[in-house]
């Protein structure tokens, strides 16, 4: 398992990724990267809310509470306008880091 | 379910979080929790584990603290509830501040109140003091003035409290003085000033040599008079001062060795003094005294000494007065009733004589005003006790909370001390606010006073009030109030009205305002009446109506004829002004300053060898000055033009020396003379009588009055008393013309109506009225507030009480009389205590009164009842609210 909250930049660019299309909540998003990477990366609690808070803080998404007949309210995220702009810009660094990579270590990624 | 947010909120407590922020973290990571609790029960684990699992998540928390540390969520600023034991002193204090002006603001009603008791309160108190500063402590303008004395002598068997010194006795004293380092003479008066201008009549003062050496003070420019100058035989020189200088002359520096025009003679000018240097009085220039060291026709000097050191006051008074004795028994042909310790000398420092009579009235008025502050902050104090005592139940919740008794006591003296600070700020700008006006008081009449500022010690004496103040009004509440007894306070908090201990603390300010207004309207009250029985004083002349002008001739007038021509021609051009009623002219007029005293004797009544000669006041007047002044010829006639230089020598005289010498007898017809050499002073045969006059204030004592024709002895200097049809002082420049008409070069001074002079003698008594009503006015207001603001509380307090006496049948009256006993209590109780204080404090006040005892029975009952029965006034306000008490809206209350 890999800790994503080492990684600098690589959770920013997940979390971003997931909420591109639909807000999501806390829990679903761990949940999300869990399953979606079939377990191989994991958010722990300790980390993915702090950095939820650092994103709102930073403007690139932005969290909403959310209140559901018979539900505790959660907390949703969705991207913003400049988290969108952040996203695509990250996207292509991180296409061209694991092109070099690949092209370095040999190994194809097709 | 386990609830997980108490075990996030644990771990997230060390971080500070904004509360409102927390709770939402919490919420969003306990429902983070919950969700992985759920996920864990469907895996089918089961509750404990998977709550564990839920946790575990959690587990690695250092992480999670970090991790929000940099969020940028986290207040550094640190939320305390007020009142708890923690921290620094010093946070402790800042606390207290940010939370005391919070509750300032939040009672915008009680801090304005507070405030302005205090800001009145202190400028009040300052404004006075500064006062008092000026004219009684600040020492004078000269080096080492503690060392100044004057003295001077006393004839009270002649009925004069103060005599001056002559020329001989002077000189005599200042050969040989050992208690003296030096000693000077001087008399006011003023000359005509030609030179640098219009002419223009100008005041100073004629000085024995050495008197810039004995105060100190070197002249800025040129030099002092030299013994020779002070002979007869001496030049003409004078010392300008530096205001004269500048205004006539420019500051023109090369005036030293100058002649300038002084009585139309050439004055050399010898010296300039420093600025601001006009001692006697408000002098313009000084020339020197005439000594002989023989003369003692004129007992008109005025001493200033300076002490040796070691040597006291009551030393050099006895010497004097030895001094004294023994000039006078060597010179049996002037003293021929001489014998030794017959001389009395009074001494006194020169800063006390100067004060002179404001002296009483100014202690009087600081005390007063003392007295007023205090009542202030009895009401400040109640205020303070009043709201602690609704905030007891949350003064209550402190403690439960933890607040020690200190920090509560500390808090309600921050608050205090706010109300203190912003009462002391506001107080000193009304001070410095006054203090302009009182500067415009003249200071001709008290002395000095142009001299009042906002100075330091003004400053000081000001922050020293207010944390006397401080001590009433912040002191005693904070400590009864933080003696808290939390289970009835959190029980019954909100309709306390504070314990019985509190009440007595309230009652006792209550009844102390109402004793010390009291004392404070007794003074008044006397203060009034007597004012009231001046007033009604008869003067013997008609006030309304009157102009007065001086003017003084000059050495041309020298031959007697010149003189009386003058003054008959000038007297018959006024008549003729349109306007004027009737003129007149006499050496001083009504209220004037200056009151030329000679001995009398009277012809058959000649005083026995160890009986004193009579001194009586003596006028020289011109015919038709009766008429004009208004004073009636109450037996004989007035003199007329008839009464010349070579008919028979008359004179008029007052009923008070008809009722000395000829007590029941017709005087017409009678004789006196001038007291000294036979030879030299004629009879003068009484022709008329005139009642007594006031001649130098309403409140003087009455003194033998002599009237003298000015044909038969003329002098060279007259007052003009103009009788106009309505205001005087549109007929100025008319009467200037007749007499430029006559000699250009003659200036008119002293031009006053007899009201502006009677204004200007009633200045420091008005001033002590108004001051000392207005005082006690203030005092009865405040004692009224404060026994209203203790009803008020207590009634409310009540209501309940009241409501259950109405619901069970008392009458409304009965309720009332209920509430009204209550204050009717605090009122007697008062004003008994303020009748006594008053008794024993009026008396201090005895040489202010005029006409009225100082423990006049009817004026201290009449007060007394006047309190009471505003006391009530203000106590029926509650009650009546407390009558009309509402059964179920006041059981329902609560």
């Amino acid at each position: 398992m890999l800790d994503l909250g080492m990684k600098k930049g690589s959770a920013t660019l997940l979390i971003l990724s997931l909420i591109e299309h639909q807000a999501r909540h806390g829990y679903d998003l761990s949940k999300r990267i869990a399953s979606l990477s079939h377990g191989v990366l994991k958010f722990h609690v300790a980390s993915l809310y702090p950095l939820l808070y650092r994103l709102e803080d930073r403007g690139l998404i932005e969290g909403r509470w959310v209140e559901k007949a018979g539900q505790r309210r959660r907390r949703f995220y969705r991207i913003t306008p400049a988290g969108r702009k952040y996203l695509n810009a990250q996207r292509r660094s991180w296409d061209a880091l694991v092109e070099a990579i690949g092209r370095i270590t040999g190994k194809s990624h097709a | 379910m386990p609830d997980f947010r108490e075990e996030i909120r644990s771990r997230l407590a060390r971080l500070r979080i904004a509360p409102a922020r927390e709770a939402e973290i919490v919420d969003e990571l306990s429902q983070h929790l919950d969700d992985e609790y759920r996920e864990a029960r469907s895996r089918g684990l089961n509750e404990e584990d998977a709550s564990g699992a839920a946790l575990n998540a959690l587990s690695d928390h250092p992480a999670l603290a970090r991790a929000l540390a940099g969020t940028g969520r986290v207040r550094a600023r640190q939320a305390v509830p007020v009142g708890a034991a923690a921290g620094s002193r010093l946070a402790n204090i800042w606390q207290d501040l940010r939370f005391g002006l919070r509750i300032l603001r939040l009672r915008p009603g009680f801090t304005a109140a507070a405030v302005l008791l205090v800001a009145l309160g202190i400028a009040a108190t300052s404004t006075i003091f500064s006062v008092v500063n000026t004219v009684l402590l600040k020492p004078l303008p000269f080096p080492r003035s503690d060392r100044l004395i004057a003295y001077w002598g006393s004839a009270p068997d002649k009925g004069l409290a103060e005599v001056d010194l002559p020329d001989g006795l002077f000189t005599y004293q200042r050969a040989h003085t050992q208690t003296l380092v030096s000693v000077a003479a001087y008399d006011n008066g003023s000359m005509t000033l030609t030179d640098g201008g219009d002419p223009e009549r100008i005041d100073g003062a004629w000085i024995s040599h050495d008197f810039f050496t004995v105060l100190r003070v070197p002249p800025a420019l040129g030099r002092t008079f030299t013994l020779d100058e002070e002979r007869p035989s001496g030049g003409l020189v004078v010392i300008l001062s530096d205001a004269l200088w500048r205004q006539r002359f420019g500051a023109d520096s090369s005036i030293i060795g100058r002649a300038v025009r002084i009585n139309e003679l050439p004055n050399t000018v010898i010296g300039v003094m420093p600025p601001g240097f006009e001692f006697p009085a408000r002098s313009r220039f000084w020339v020197p005294l005439r000594l002989t060291g023989q003369a003692f026709n004129c007992w008109c000097f005025t001493t200033v000494g300076r002490l040796r050191d070691g040597v006291t006051v009551e030393n050099a008074r006895r010497e004097m007065a030895r001094l004294s004795d023994d000039l006078v028994i060597s010179r049996p042909d002037i003293f021929p009733n001489a014998k030794p310790g017959g001389s009395l000398v009074v001494a006194m420092p020169l800063r006390t004589r100067i004060a002179g009579d404001v002296r009483t009235p100014l202690v009087v008025l600081l005390a007063s005003v003392g007295l007023v502050l205090f009542i202030g902050c009895a009401n400040v104090a109640n205020l303070m006790l009043a709201r602690a005592a609704q905030r007891t139940r949350e003064l209550a919740v402190r403690c439960a909370l933890g607040a020690s008794a200190r920090r509560i006591r500390s808090q309600l003296m921050t608050e205090a001390g706010l109300v203190l600070l912003l009462g002391l700020g506001s107080g000193l700008l009304v001070t410095w606010w006054s203090l302009r006006l009182i500067r415009t008081l003249p200071a001709d009449r008290i002395p000095r006073i142009d001299q009042v500022t906002l100075d330091p010690t003004v400053l000081l004496f000001g922050i020293g009030t207010a944390i006397v103040a401080g001590l009433v009004f912040a002191i005693v509440p904070a400590f009864r109030a933080s003696r808290v007894d939390l289970q009835p306070a959190l029980r019954d908090g909100a309709r306390s009205s504070g314990g019985p201990g509190h009440r007595r603390t309230t009652d006792a300010f209550v009844v102390m305002q109402m004793a010390l207004s009291l004392v404070l309207l007794s003074g008044a009250a006397l203060m009034i009446r007597s004012f009231r029985n001046l007033m009604a004083v008869e003067t013997g002349y008609r006030i309304e109506n009157m102009l007065t002008a001086q003017v003084a001739l000059p050495g041309r007038y020298q031959k007697d004829t010149i003189a009386r021509q003058f003054m008959r021609q000038a007297l018959e051009r006024v008549a003729a002004i349109p306007g004027v009623v009737r003129v007149g002219a006499v050496s001083r007029p009504p209220l004037a300053p200056g009151n030329p005293q000679d001995n009398i004797i009277a012809e058959g009544r000649e005083p026995g060898p160890n009986e004193p000669t009579l001194v009586a006041n003596i006028r020289y007047v011109t015919p038709g000055y009766f008429e004009a002044v208004g004073t009636p010829i109450v037996n004989g006639r007035a003199f007329t033009p008839a009464d010349g230089p070579s008919s028979l020598p008359v004179t008029i005289v007052d009923e008070s020396l008809v009722r000395r010498y000829w007590p029941g007898e017709n005087v017409l017809g009678k004789r006196i003379r001038h007291g000294g050499d036979p030879a030299r002073n004629r009879w003068l045969v009484i022709v008329g009588v005139v009642p007594n006059i006031k001649h130098n204030s309403l409140d003087e004592d009455a003194s033998l009055q002599v009237y003298e024709p000015f044909d038969q002895s003329t002098i060279w200097s007259m007052h003009f008393v103009v009788r106009a049809r309505g205001t005087p002082g549109s007929l100025i420049p008319s009467i200037r013309g007749a007499v430029a008409s006559l000699d250009p070069a003659l200036p008119l001074f002293n031009v006053s109506t007899l009201e502006e002079a009677l204004a200007r003698t009633l200045v420091p008594r008005r001033l002590t009225n108004g001051l000392l009503t207005g005082f006690a006015a203030v005092a009865m207001l405040l004692a009224a507030i404060g026994i209203y603001g203790v009803m008020s509380l207590n009634v409310n307090g009540r209501l309940r009480e009241f409501g259950v006496r109405l619901a069970l049948g008392a009458s409304p009256a009965d309720v009332l009389k209920l509430v009204l006993r209550g204050g009717a209590r605090l009122a007697v109780i008062g004003v008994l205590i303020g009748g006594v204080a008053s008794y024993l404090a009026t008396p201090l006040l005895r040489d202010l009164l005029f006409r009225v005892a100082p423990r006049d029975l009817l004026t201290l009952t009449g007060v007394a009842v006047l309190l009471g029965a505003v006391a009530l006034l203000a106590c029926y306000l509650p009650a009546r609210r407390a009558m009309l008490a509402d059964p179920t809206v006041a059981l329902r209350t609560d």
